[in-house]
Order: structure tokens, then sequence, then C-alpha cells
């Protein structure tokens, strides 16, 4: 996903249920990976308010908080049918899953069929390469490779973005790739793009590639999802955070 | 300075172990940088650094690899600059990996070339370390700091009973001999070498950790307290 989602208000609720639905199961235990943002409380809080109310069970997995348990990391993030990772800094988010070794266990729950999703950072860490702003001035860095080519995410919404995707694949610092706007996902069965989903309107995706020393970019289909305003409106957060202290309380 | 634990991370109200790391610059308003990696720079840990190392006596200033966009300037030249740079607690595996990724690690060994006074408490005291004992998710185990101390380091070592024991499992099975450092106190080396043991608690201890070959060998080093001794204490 490109960006927007339950972590930037006033979100995407249909693309937070879109991940879910892809799961195919009927009451998906879905966790958060919040490592690029450093485990940020604020996208902890935002999921669980997001995912609450929805037909899932929701639990994320900190590598920076000290638990007061003990976590197997692996056990965790194997017994997940969606693993969803939040946004942040591309590089730190990688360099802490290798050494936690993280990246090797997200690898074998690919194969092994559970959905991987992330907004982001965490849509770009699962391709061969993205654009990262971790150092400030957007660059393109090598991502986990588990699906092909680049990837650029908040396509529109941050302009200093696209031409440096562009400027990439012109030349060839990264194989072609899609640029993603806010509010608009890539559904991949496989290594195989299965299609575009879109929650906003203007939100969608583009096939970028070099062509005789120029990058050229092609706008690709999207199937329409309910935009926010078509759903009933969202809890704010507010009330969100009483609910789930009360909840906490009992 | 490897604190076991302490400083305004641990101990609310207690300066002490701070008050000692400011006073090795021997600044009279010394630049502080604060590097909260290991927490994932969480923004209440950086508040309360600031409290704590407010303006009145040093020049305070983080640097936030989570969020490039509040920190201005060159991070380097920003550390290399400093008098004082002061690691938070937290998770050291994350803690290395993202330091490795900006190349921090190369960075802190200039700083420490230079003179610049390094310190810090838990995974901030482990880095420092050519091997640690790490407790962070699931089993004790050993990792590998950015070893500018060709030592081993145990921190927390009264509060966490596990890493005791893996310490000396460790020990036993190779790993370089080194410290264990109970909270309150703190391991003070200059250069490769410690020349002072001090602490923020009457009592709180570190220990030289050897294997001989068939038993483990635990020193205890005597830790200067940095308070005033309770009364009791000089009436005997």
């Amino acid at each position: 996903m490109g960006g927007g989602g339950f972590a930037s208000p006033p979100g995407d609720p249909s693309l937070d249920r879109y991940v879910l639905d892809v799961a195919r199961v009927p009451h998906p235990r879905i966790c958060l990976l919040p490592t690029a943002g450093g485990d940020a409380e604020d996208q902890i809080r935002r999921f669980y308010a997001a995912y609450r109310h929805l037909p899932c069970e929701p639990t994320h997995l900190s590598l920076f908080r000290l638990g007061a348990e003990p976590v197997e990391v692996a056990s965790v993030l194997l017994g997940q049918d969606v693993l969803y990772v939040g946004g942040g800094s591309m590089l730190n988010l990688l360099a802490v899953w290798r050494a936690h070794g993280v990246d090797a266990i997200l690898r074998e729950a690919w194969e092994r069929g559970i959905v991987l999703c992330g907004i982001s950072a965490g849509s770009m860490c699962w391709f061969e390469a993205g654009v990262t702003t971790s150092f400030g001035a957007p660059r393109p860095v090598p991502g986990l490779g588990l699906l092909p080519g680049s990837n650029s995410v908040h396509y529109h919404g941050e302009p200093a973005r696209r031409p440096c995707f562009h400027e990439a694949i012109r030349t060839e610092a990264v194989p072609p790739g899609w640029g993603v706007d806010d509010g608009a996902g890539l559904l991949f069965a496989g290594r195989e793009l299965a299609e575009v989903a879109s929650a906003r309107r203007d939100a969608g995706a583009y096939w970028v590639e070099e062509r005789a020393g120029a990058a050229v970019e092609t706008a690709l289909g999207a199937r329409e999802l309910p935009r926010r305003e078509e759903l009933e409106p969202p809890t704010p957060l507010s009330i969100a955070e009483w609910r789930e202290t009360r909840m906490r309380r009992r | 300075m490897a604190f076991g634990g302490g400083g305004f991370s641990m101990e609310r109200g207690n300066t002490l172990l701070d008050d000692y790391v400011l006073s090795l610059t021997r600044k009279e308003r010394p630049r502080v940088c604060f590097l909260p990696t290991a927490s994932g720079d969480a923004d209440h840990y950086i508040v309360r650094f600031y409290r704590a190392f407010d303006a009145a006596r040093c020049e305070p200033s983080h640097i936030s690899l989570f969020r490039r966009e509040q920190s201005a300037g060159d991070m380097h030249e920003q550390l290399l600059g400093s008098d004082l740079i002061y690691v938070g607690g937290g998770s050291v595996i994350s803690l290395l990996g993202t330091w490795r990724a900006h190349g921090l690690d190369t960075t802190l060994r200039r700083a420490w070339e230079r003179g610049v006074v390094l310190c810090g408490l838990s995974a901030g005291s482990l880095c420092w370390f050519a091997e640690a004992v790490t407790a962070f998710h699931g089993p004790a185990e050993a990792i590998e700091g950015i070893g500018l101390l060709p030592w081993s380091n145990c921190v927390h070592y009264d509060a966490e009973p596990e890493r005791c024991r893996t310490y000396r499992d460790l020990l036993a099975g190779g790993m370089v001999e080194g410290y264990a450092v109970e909270d309150g106190a703190a391991l003070h080396f200059e250069g490769e070498r410690l020349t002072r043991v001090v602490s923020s608690r009457p009592g709180a201890r570190a220990y030289r950790m050897r294997w001989t070959g068939d038993r483990l060998s635990r020193r205890p080093l005597p830790a200067d307290y940095l308070g005033v001794a309770p009364a009791v204490v000089r009436a005997a």
C-alpha cells in the first residue's frame, strides 16, 4: 500500500478490511510489525483502534520495547494469518529485521502462505528495491526481494519521490517497478501482480520502466474499494482509546 | 562509562551517575548528544533526556535515526563535535543493527579516539564491548558489540537471575572475560583500561568475571559511592 490506511487519519477503512479479506479465513490473526517507526506507540494504538472492531484477532510484535514476558519471535510471526508492516524508515526496518533474523522468518511466512502486507516502508521492503527518505532526500535502497521489481510509495503525495524513482529506473539503478499513491495498494499472488485496489478518488498505481533512455510511466486500472465517506463514520480515536482502557480494566 | 543500569532513565531524582559523566568532560557547559536508538527513538524518552540534561548545565541535543526530519544537519559531525555521547537503553540488537545501517559504529569509534566521553546504560552499556549478554526476546544470548572495549559485559546483574546464569555459561563456553554490573553501579574506562567503579546507590556492585578453566572466578570490585555516605556508616 502506497500510504494512508489506519496509521494516517482519517484513514482508509476499506484498505484495512481488504487485507483481512485476502487472508480468506473467517477470523484472521493479524500482527502489526511497527519496526520501521521504532515501535512508535502512536502507530500501535491506531492499529488496535482500526482492527479491534473488525472480525480479526489483532496483535503486534515489538523489537524495541521490553515486554513483560519474553517473546518467541518466530512462533509469534509464523502463527499469524496476516503480517502487517507499518511505515517509517525502510533502511532501519531492514537493518533491525536482519539483526533479529526476522527477514528469514518473513520469507518462511511467505512460503507458508501467510499474507504479507504493509504500508509505505512496509510496502517497499518486499520488493527488490524502494525509494527511501531514511537519509533525508529520497534515495533508492535494496529491499528483501520477495517481490520482483521496485516500488515507490506516496507517489503523488510526496512530490520529491516520483522524480527520484523515475531517475533510478531510467539509469537502471533499480529495476522497473510500481509507483503507488496513498490509499492504493498492489495485490500479488506469489510474484505476480493480481490486482490494483484503490480506496480513494484519484489514488492509483503506475508501472514505470526504462524505454530508450527515458522513464515511461503507465497508469494501471484499479478496482475501486468503498471510499471512507461511503462507509459508516469511523470511531474517533479518543473514544476508541477510552473503550480500550475500559476493556483492560475488566 | 558503562552503567549496569541507572541515570535519568532508571533513577528518578538520583542524578549521581549523570553528574559524574558530565564532570568527565571537564567542560563548564559540555555538548551532550543523546542516542535513543535502542528504544526506537521513543518520544517520551527523548523528553526525559532534555529534562535531565537541561540547558542550564549543558548543551543538549539528540539524534533520531527513525525520525530523521527531527535532526537537522550531519549527524556524524554532530557526534564528533560532542563532549559527551549518551546512549539510552532498549534492545541492543535493534540498536546495533540500526547503527551499522547508518555507519554510526564507525563514527562512534572515531569519536572515542578523539576523546569524546561515551556512556550509556543497559543496551547503551553492552554496545561498547566486544561481547555482551542480552536478554531481550526469550532466553539470554550472546551478541557482538562494536568492540571499543575488548571485554564482555552483563548489565542488570542483580535484577535478572537468568542473565547471571547465562553469563556464567557463556564464559565457560569461551566468551571473553569481562564485567558484570549491577543496577546503580558503573564502570569508568580510560581507553580500554578500567580506572574506577562508581555507584549511585550504596552497595551497588560490579564484578570482574573470568572462567579459569574449570570454574568461574567472580571478583567483586570496590565501588565508590558518589553520594554522601549515610550518617550511620560514618559513625561506624
